[in-house]
């Protein structure tokens, strides 16, 4: 081990892609260690809204009622404005007007010959929230546009069934349960560091370059067309398969090119399921792991404090 | 906190797992002070942390922990900072294609 402390290193941060709900980013000069506990903070620890109690008051159909709960919890809600409320595990000293629950209500006859079904357009919103609604939330008497969403379907009614309820959507996270997740994948991927021994090469002939260059199952490598050397047309689309490397192999040319992972660029790709916009999903996952990291700091100095004293 | 002498500490965290450990202990890796320092989580069902913490002495292993801490909450900061203000660019017109999308 080094005498000396090797240099900080400042990470940075470029957006490539942007819009709510696909968001695409480089993370580098930080470890992979940071990158997976973000990584890990965007899946499971960023709060979101999502039903979590509901009351049945009638339900006729061909679901049984926790069928059903179950899937009025997995509903993605419209989460911006989360950090209003209180989950149900967080500790408040204002008890008494701490913001919780916001209450849908359901109630839908099947009166005609068709089957009816019954989607999240058809929750009616809590008044006092009317801007948390399900995502792609139309709800009927409004223009449907035939090629917009249709809703997430919950259940199908045939005539004279009904289904009448109440839902109360909570904040949660990730961790307790799957519905709170705010993103449908978040992955990332170290950027690799790819070098042709081009000396090497040069000793392939056209087609064998051609055949080395196909053997990859994305398309990294090209033959320019000016110059007819091999070169790196696109190293992202590189997935760590080892097909070129095998080929190399078998060509009698190992040390062709030597691929290795960069352990200090990670390349973030960010889905969101509508429920934030991604924007907010990493801004929210910074905060809350820089909260985990204040919230031990404050334990070790309250636990530590009296074993300095001891000490002395 | 399990300990025999402050320069050779257990440290035993509640509630928290991999995601804070793995930057701490790599954080406590690149401290020149540190000997030693690794993490484990016994069994996946119960949430405790063990993070051991040996240090050549200058230090003591609590400082050590300290350091590390607040090395993984500036990695933090500045990651925040450039996504605050490059999100905030682009969050205004992010914004109204949200709404048009869930208010048609």
């Amino acid at each position: 081990m080094g005498e000396r402390a090797p240099p900080k290193r400042i990470p940075q941060v470029n957006v490539r892609k942007i819009s709510p709900d696909f968001c695409e980013f480089v993370l580098s000069d930080t470890d992979p260690s940071v990158a997976n506990a973000l990584r890990r903070v965007m899946l499971s620890e960023v709060p979101t809204l999502a039903i979590d109690l509901v009351e049945i008051e009638v339900n006729t159909t061909v679901l049984n009622d926790e069928f059903i709960a179950h899937r009025l919890g997995l509903i993605p809600l419209v989460s911006q404005r989360v950090g209003e409320f209180t989950g149900a595990y967080d500790t408040n000293d204002d008890e008494e007007n701490a913001l919780m629950d916001i209450v849908f209500t359901m109630d839908v006859k099947c009166t005609g010959d068709d089957t009816l079904d019954v989607t999240s357009n058809d929750l009616q919103l809590d008044h006092n929230f009317q801007d948390i609604h399900p995502v792609a939330y139309h709800p009927s008497g409004m223009p449907m546009d035939p090629e917009a969403e249709r809703g997430v379907l919950l259940v199908k009614l045939r005539k004279g069934q009904h289904l009448k309820l109440k839902a109360i959507a909570r904040k949660g996270i990730g961790k307790d349960h799957a519905k709170w997740q705010p993103v449908a994948t978040v992955t990332f991927q170290y950027m690799p560091d790819i070098r042709i021994n081009q000396a090497l090469m040069d000793t392939l002939s056209e087609e064998q370059k051609l055949e080395w260059v196909r053997s990859s199952p994305n398309p990294v490598f090209r033959v320019n067309p000016v110059t007819a050397q091999v070169e790196v047309l696109d190293a992202e689309a590189y997935r760590y398969d080892g097909e070129v490397i095998a080929k190399a192999k078998a060509f009698g040319k190992e040390g062709l090119v030597s691929i290795t992972p960069r352990q200090d660029m990670f390349i973030f790709r960010v889905e969101g399921t509508g429920a934030m916009p991604t924007q907010q999903i990493v801004l929210s996952a910074i905060e809350v792991l820089l909260r985990k990291l204040d919230t031990l700091q404050q334990s070790l100095a309250s636990e530590a404090a009296p074993m300095a004293v001891d000490n002395l | 906190m399990v300990t025999r002498n402050e320069n050779a500490v257990t440290f035993s965290v509640q509630d928290e797992d991999h995601t804070l450990a793995n930057p701490v202990r790599f954080m406590l890796n690149k401290n020149p002070h540190v000997s030693f320092t690794g993490y484990s989580i016994t069994h996946p069902a119960e949430k405790i942390l063990n993070l051991r913490v040996q240090t050549t002495g200058e230090i003591t292993s609590t400082e050590a922990f300290r350091q590390a801490l607040n090395s993984v909450i500036d990695v933090c900061q500045h990651v925040k900072s450039p996504v605050c203000s490059l999100f905030s660019n682009t969050a205004m017109a992010a914004m109204k294609v949200v709404e048009l999308f869930c208010h048609c």
